[in-house]
């Protein structure tokens, strides 16, 4: 057992200096969106269960420019954070067909393509397309 | 006196509860990057500003979607388990900080993801 172990000092503003923690730490930051995109479906929930006059209550809250500012910047959040997860999927888990690895571009490709299948289908559950027709 | 001092009887060691927590932290990161784009943008910001229209989307019509049995899984994927991806980042993020660590801020943390997640449920199911 040592006497005296050292202890390099690690102050709290350790991740300003280096662009890759700079980097974390704005891809953890999006965690703060994330929570107001949270909290904006439970109140959804809440206002939806509770009967139609409370719904129209919570569509003139989202209507609200501060409302959708944020909920606007937990959209980008959402997008920018999928891009750091989908990036890192093919070296976490790389997959192999026979003796050959499917290409990271494929993989990272195949996931927002998901992305964007999730949209389309929630899209066309929500009525979108009828609206033009 | 014994050279090779023999270590004491080693008690049962302590399990971690990590595995719980990171399980859940990473089933919610994939339905946050697979699902929350699209109920961002068609949601929260596609109702108020018309990407969805009005008519389709009557007070009734999302009642029934979201109130169907399979709207159950709705509510985990995009409250339950994104509360638990979000509290655990969290919860590593004070750590990070240096603003708080320890047990109070784990306890608060996934607490209030409990509760909250909780509230979501008993919401769904008084609702129905």
């Amino acid at each position: 057992m040592s006497r005296k172990p050292y202890q390099p000092p690690m102050p709290a503003s350790w991740w300003l200096k280096h662009p890759a923690y700079r980097f974390y730490m704005l891809r953890e930051a999006t965690v703060l969106p994330l929570l107001f995109f949270i909290g904006s479906l439970l109140y959804g929930l809440y206002a939806l269960g509770q009967g139609e006059a409370s719904w129209l209550q919570y569509q003139a809250w989202l209507q609200q420019p501060w409302v959708l500012a944020l909920n606007g910047l937990a959209l980008l959040a959402s997008l920018f954070h999928a891009w750091t997860f989908f990036v890192l999927f093919p070296q976490v888990m790389p997959l192999r067909l026979g003796s050959r690895t499917l290409p990271a571009w494929l993989m990272v490709s195949a996931q927002w393509a998901g992305v964007l299948l999730v949209i389309l289908a929630l899209w066309w559950l929500l009525g979108g397309l009828d609206a033009h027709q | 006196m014994r050279i090779n001092k023999q270590p004491p009887p080693q008690t049962t060691p302590r399990r971690s509860d990590e595995p719980i927590w990171w399980s859940l932290f990473s089933a919610g990161g994939v339905c946050v990057a697979m699902l929350v784009p699209a109920i961002a943008l068609l949601v929260l910001l596609g109702i108020p500003l018309g990407l969805v229209s009005a008519e389709q989307l009557s007070y009734q019509r999302l009642h029934a979607l979201v109130f169907h049995p399979l709207g159950l899984g709705v509510v985990l994927a995009v409250i339950v388990l994104p509360l638990f991806h979000a509290m655990h980042r969290i919860h590593h993020g004070l750590h990070d900080l240096q603003l708080a660590h320890g047990r109070l801020a784990k306890w608060l943390c996934y607490g209030s993801a409990v509760l909250l997640s909780s509230l979501a449920l008993s919401l769904w199911l008084t609702s129905g």
